[in-house]
């Protein structure tokens, strides 16, 4: 161990006064970073008149011009927006409403009043309703008819001159009319909408949400014929889509919830107005100086600024000719003219020049640190996840622990595992999903170790498993039944039950595909082509090895004696010999096509040599199949069926098949096609709601724990983490493979004399493991694990793939923005390789600090 | 006899290799007895000793410790083990332990004593075979003749009924050897149950009470220690003037 002083790069290396400056320096870096915008301006501006009037309602027409109409009848003209000026009225009513197309502007108001003047005339003429009463709405049609609508249920129609009344079916008030081209939309109180197809001649009820039946649906508006929405005068907005291509918008209405009010329904603010910009984009207006834009139908609004003296006034209407351009009227005397939507101007905003390194850091580095902390976070949990994974699979292969020191000495420990442990793992996977299946599964395991040391703890002389010991003269009968019970299965009922080995293969094979033998392609060459064809479902190759795996078992099982021993099949070479011949006639037979044999000399040069070699190897080996030689040992295959060790099998599968696919096609079948981030993260909720519910009744104690649940579940399980957690598993089973190997490789490094030095004092298997073995293994195996680790770092930008946002989807994103390719990718492999050689570091002092003296060369001390 | 400690009987091992180290050896020993055996390389000594604690499982046979036979399946084997010391050729101590938890592991995980009382036994017995001054030396700064004796040191400390020494002076220099030796012959008078498997003819003369010569998987001659002096069969004389000429 080289001292604080020793080392080459030591902080105490540096002069005091230089260390001063060195943390100066970094903080002024850090803290002189200039901000983006600092404040936000208006784009309202005002504009004067001279008059006080209250503005009730505005449009502009076709020719750009603006018209606004106020009480007692003040009719205002903008002209092109610019030149403001009163002209005469023809009436002294109260304007409330007014309307215009292409053709004709159109106002309405008290005591029945309606006025309306073409767009290139100058002249209003009156045409005042019949009835006396006060008009809420008006709107001209498809074919320049002027509609109106009153309070309880009026709506009449002038048409040649004569105003007639349009039954509306309904007693409830209407406040607004609209109409995009030949449909038009009113609306009115207790959440009423009616809708019309043919210009308003006739009008049905359209379906409004039960939550709004007793609001005021005070605006309503279409963009276009794809998009509708409506305002409630308490602050809700209604939207409508086009359900389908057959049917036009207006038909169903649903109630936002507004993102940016915490999806609550209501903006809480008393609403006056509606303005359609675009299909996404709306301007609502309301009492007390409330201008609010959404850009995003509804989902976020957000209100806008006034010039200070506006505060507080009712705006009572909006006009614009495009998304950008238009005003807003509202009580004494207020007009406000926009260029900008109405949108807030940022103060103080420059346009983030990128090709200004220091612009640039500032616009990106919050996107580049989130994107290292999403990568830290995957990579901290991922190396734990394959680290301790690798342990075990590790402990695995190096386990002697074979099948016949599972049946000879530790029988009852199989049967428990074989007939309690997989049975129930499987059911509670059947019940509530494969998470809670391997949760049982351990939980079982550990309570059934725990119950066995304190069964056996004060005895002195071991007796089986849980007190369970079966009689010697009984052991062979229940390792047969054991293994019947694996071949075939435990039947429960007809279609429920657990399959056996048997069943499982057969259930496989139906999802196979055949090889096509007979087909077009009758060459066993050719079919590689058909590749994919005989793997068939996934599934299917699972439940094939697992079903192999039983069979093997069951079968072993079945035929075991007692003994445990050897099977020798003395005819090794005969069926050598079989498999040989086999695979020469299928080469011949499925190559010879009848129907255009190809006698040239190439094919027959062929099949003479394949005969050939099939005769000069039978040749070889006949003479040695006579039964006199019948040794052992001298030609015969001599396998050990009892000697395959399962768990080493079981992680020889597991790391075979972690490190023969890509990682990149892991993350994707993990997230995508097993989708265990969205398994993960619905047990996850689902624990984290029980554990809420358990932790309401703790009374006090509820106040403590559940904003910790909720903080837990949130982080974890909450929305947008299932590629998160896809990503950390994805990461974790992968480097588990490749470390279980690292390590292996260390615990055989390891004299096997440690492990009898280990035993030889009393410790147990895993004893000698744990205090023995692995300490020293470990400390071998630090540099090795260091590489597996800075590789898990580096391949944690394949996490990207999985929209994952982490360092290398950030910075994609940042390019994307930027176009600072150099800088934004300097900066990603940078930040990269900061955190692997801060790894590196780490894990050089861990070897540093756990080296054993006197052992092993590492040219240090 | 009542004070047999260890009876062995028609012992054979057959290797997975096919290799028949071990063909029908039995023997017995009695307390505070100390047997050497000695042989050849390959005349299958060390398997007997190994199938001693079942560090070798055995094909045939019986062994039995303290008339309780210990090669039975259903037997705990780390009980049995915890009863018998063994000490390797190679030493084994455990190289990331210091000299003092190397003799303690045994004592607080196997027999589940404290830390306090573990070191209590270990400090003595590291003062039987002289090894007190070096309590936190790691095994790599230890020189050969150290690390045997703390290894003795280690199986002492599991107070056992008998202790497996196999071949325990091979590895080590020849100056080294005196001080292993005479810890040995030090337990030998405090009348330790030993079974030494040796290469050193006249260490095993001056400790062992009895001599088991071993050729080719059987036991060739058997006697007192006086059988090195006067061999009767003719393959224990070629063996000894084998090792004379060395």
């Amino acid at each position: 161990m080289l001292s604080k002083e020793d080392r080459i790069l030591s902080w105490y290396k540096i002069p005091k006064s230089s260390r001063i400056l060195l943390i100066a320096t970094t903080l002024i870096f850090i803290f002189l970073t200039p901000n983006l915008a600092e404040g936000y301006e208006s784009t309202w501006n005002k504009i004067e008149i001279d008059s006080t009037n209250d503005y009730n309602a505005a449009v502009i027409d076709s020719n750009e011009d603006a018209w606004v109409f106020g009480d007692n009848g003040i009719i205002i003209h903008g002209e092109k927006l610019t030149n403001w000026s009163i002209i005469d009225s023809p009436t002294n009513e109260d304007i409330l409403t007014a309307d215009s197309n292409d053709y004709m502007v159109a106002a309405a108001g008290t005591n029945g009043t309606v006025i309306y003047k073409e767009v290139l005339s100058n002249e209003w003429i009156k045409k005042n309703i019949d009835a006396q009463t006060k008009i809420n709405s008006i709107a001209i049609n498809n074919m320049n008819e002027i509609i109106i609508v009153t309070d309880f249920g009026g709506i009449q129609i002038l048409r040649e001159g004569e105003w007639s009344e349009i039954d509306s079916l309904t007693l409830e008030d209407l406040y607004h009319i609209t109409f995009e081209n030949e449909r038009g939309l009113i609306a009115g109180s207790s959440g009423l909408i009616l809708g019309s197809e043919d210009n308003g001649l006739t009008w049905e009820t359209r379906e409004t949400p039960e939550t709004i039946s007793e609001s005021e649906i005070i605006s309503i508006g279409y963009y276009k014929t794809n998009r509708a929405y409506a305002i409630t005068s308490d602050g809700q907005i209604l939207k409508s889509t086009q359900e389908a291509l057959t049917t036009t918008v207006g038909y169903s209405w649903s109630i936002k919830e507004i993102e940016s009010e915490n999806y609550s329904t209501s903006l809480n603010v008393n609403l006056t107005s509606l303005e359609i910009l675009s299909t996404t984009k709306i301007l609502l207006t309301g009492e007390n100086g409330y201008v609010a834009l959404s850009k995003d139908g509804g989902n976020i609004v957000t209100p806008q600024l006034f010039p200070d003296e506006f505060d507080n006034q009712k705006i009572n209407d909006v006009a614009m000719i495009n998304a950008f351009r238009g005003i807003i009227v509202g009580n004494d005397g207020n007009i406000f003219y926009t260029e900008n939507g109405g949108e807030n101007n940022p103060v103080g905003f420059e346009v983030v020049d990128f090709n200004d390194f220091n612009e640039f850091v500032d616009f990106t580095k919050d996107n580049l640190l989130e994107g290292l902390k999403a990568t830290m976070k995957i990579v901290l949990i991922g190396i734990l996840l394959g680290f301790f994974l690798g342990i075990v699979l590790a402990m695995c292969k190096t386990a002697p622990t074979t099948l016949k020191q599972m049946i000879e000495s530790d029988l009852e420990k199989t049967l428990i595992l074989f007939w309690l442990v997989i049975p129930v793992s499987i059911l509670s996977t059947r019940g509530s999903g494969i998470g809670i299946g391997i949760f049982t599964f351990l939980a079982i395991i550990g309570v059934t170790i725990l119950v066995d040391y304190y069964i056996n703890k004060n005895k002195t002389e071991k007796e089986g498993f849980l007190g369970i010991q079966i009689p010697n003269n009984h052991r062979n009968k229940v390792i047969k039944i054991l293994g019947l019970s694996l071949l075939i299965g435990i039947p429960i009922s007809e279609e429920w039950g657990f399959e056996g080995g048997a069943e499982l293969i057969y259930s496989a094979l139906n999802n196979f595909h055949d090889f096509q033998l007979g087909s077009d392609t009758p060459k066993l060459s050719a079919q590689l082509g058909y590749i994919f064809a005989p793997i068939g479902d996934p599934i299917a190759f699972f439940r094939l090895i697992i079903g192999i795996g039983l069979t093997y078992l069951g079968v072993l099982f079945i035929t075991a004696n007692g003994s445990y021993s050897k099977k020798r099949f003395f005819a090794g070479k005969l069926f050598l010999l079989i498999i040989v011949w086999s695979i020469i006639l299928t080469e011949l037979f499925i190559g010879f096509d009848l129907n255009n044999f190809n006698l040239s000399i190439a094919s027959l040069m062929k099949y003479l040599f394949f005969l050939g070699m099939g005769l000069f190897m039978t040749r070889r080996i006949i003479p040695e199949l006579s039964w006199k030689n019948l040794e052992p040992n001298e030609f015969n295959i001599t396998i050990d069926p009892w000697r395959l060790r399962p768990l080493n099998s079981l992680a020889t599968l597991y790391t075979d098949f972690f490190r023969n696919t890509p990682l990149l096609v892991q993350f994707m079948f993990i997230h995508f096609g097993i989708q265990l981030g969205k398994h993960i993260q619905n047990i996850g909720i689902d624990v984290t709601n029980d554990l809420t519910i358990i932790s309401s009744y703790l009374g006090p104690f509820d106040s403590i724990f559940a904003p910790m649940i909720d903080y837990v579940s949130d982080s974890l399980f909450g929305p947008g983490k299932r590629s998160y957690l896809s990503a950390i598993f994805a990461l974790g089973l992968n480097s588990a493979a490749y470390q279980c190997e690292t390590i292996r490789g260390a615990i055989a490094a390891i004299p096997s004399g440690q492990m009898e030095a280990g035993r030889s004092i009393g410790l147990t298997y895993m004893g000698t493991m744990r205090l023995i073995i692995l300490p020293q293994a470990i400390r071998i195996c630090i540099p090795p694990l260091g590489n597996e680790m800075v590789n898990l770092v580096l391949n944690s930008s394949l996490a990207s793939v999985i929209a994952y946002t982490e360092l290398t989807r950030q910075g994609k994103l940042v390019v994307a923005i930027t176009f600072q390719i150099f800088w934004t990718w300097g900066m990603v492999m940078i930040a990269y390789f900061v955190v692997t050689w801060t790894l590196a570091l780490l894990l050089r002092r861990l070897e540093e600090k756990t080296r054993i003296p006197g052992l092993g060369i590492s040219g240090g001390n | 006899m009542e004070d047999e400690v260890l009876i062995i009987e028609n012992l054979e091992k057959i290797y997975a290799g096919g290799v028949h180290a071990v063909r029908g050896v039995s023997f017995k020993v009695r307390k505070g007895e100390s047997v050497a055996i000695i042989g050849s390389s390959g005349s299958g000594k060390s398997t007997v000793l190994r199938c001693i604690n079942r560090l070798i499982e055995p094909t045939m046979g019986t062994i039995k410790l303290n008339e309780e036979v210990i090669n039975n399946p259903l037997a705990d084997v780390n009980e049995i083990r915890s009863k018998i010391g063994m000490v390797f050729q190679s030493f084994e101590l455990f190289s990331h332990l210091k000299v003092l938890e190397n003799i303690t592991l045994g004592l607080r995980y196997v027999r589940g004593m404290n830390k306090e009382d573990a070191e209590k036994i270990a400090l003595e017995v590291l003062e039987r075979v002289d090894m007190l001054d070096r309590i936190d030396a790691y095994p790599g700064n230890l020189s050969g003749g150290q690390k045997q004796r703390v290894a003795i040191a280690r199986s002492l400390a599991m107070h056992p009924e008998v202790i497996l020494f196999d071949e325990p002076t091979s590895a080590l220099d020849p100056e080294l050897i005196g001080s292993v030796l005479q810890t040995i012959r030090g337990l030998a008078d405090e009348g330790m149950t030993m079974v030494i498997v040796t290469h050193e003819i006249n260490f095993a003369r001056d400790v062992a009470d009895r001599i088991i010569y071993m050729d080719k998987g059987i036991i060739a001659e058997e006697g007192p220690s006086e059988i090195i002096e006067n061999p009767k069969t003719e393959r224990l004389k070629e063996f000894l003037s084998a090792m004379d000429d060395e």
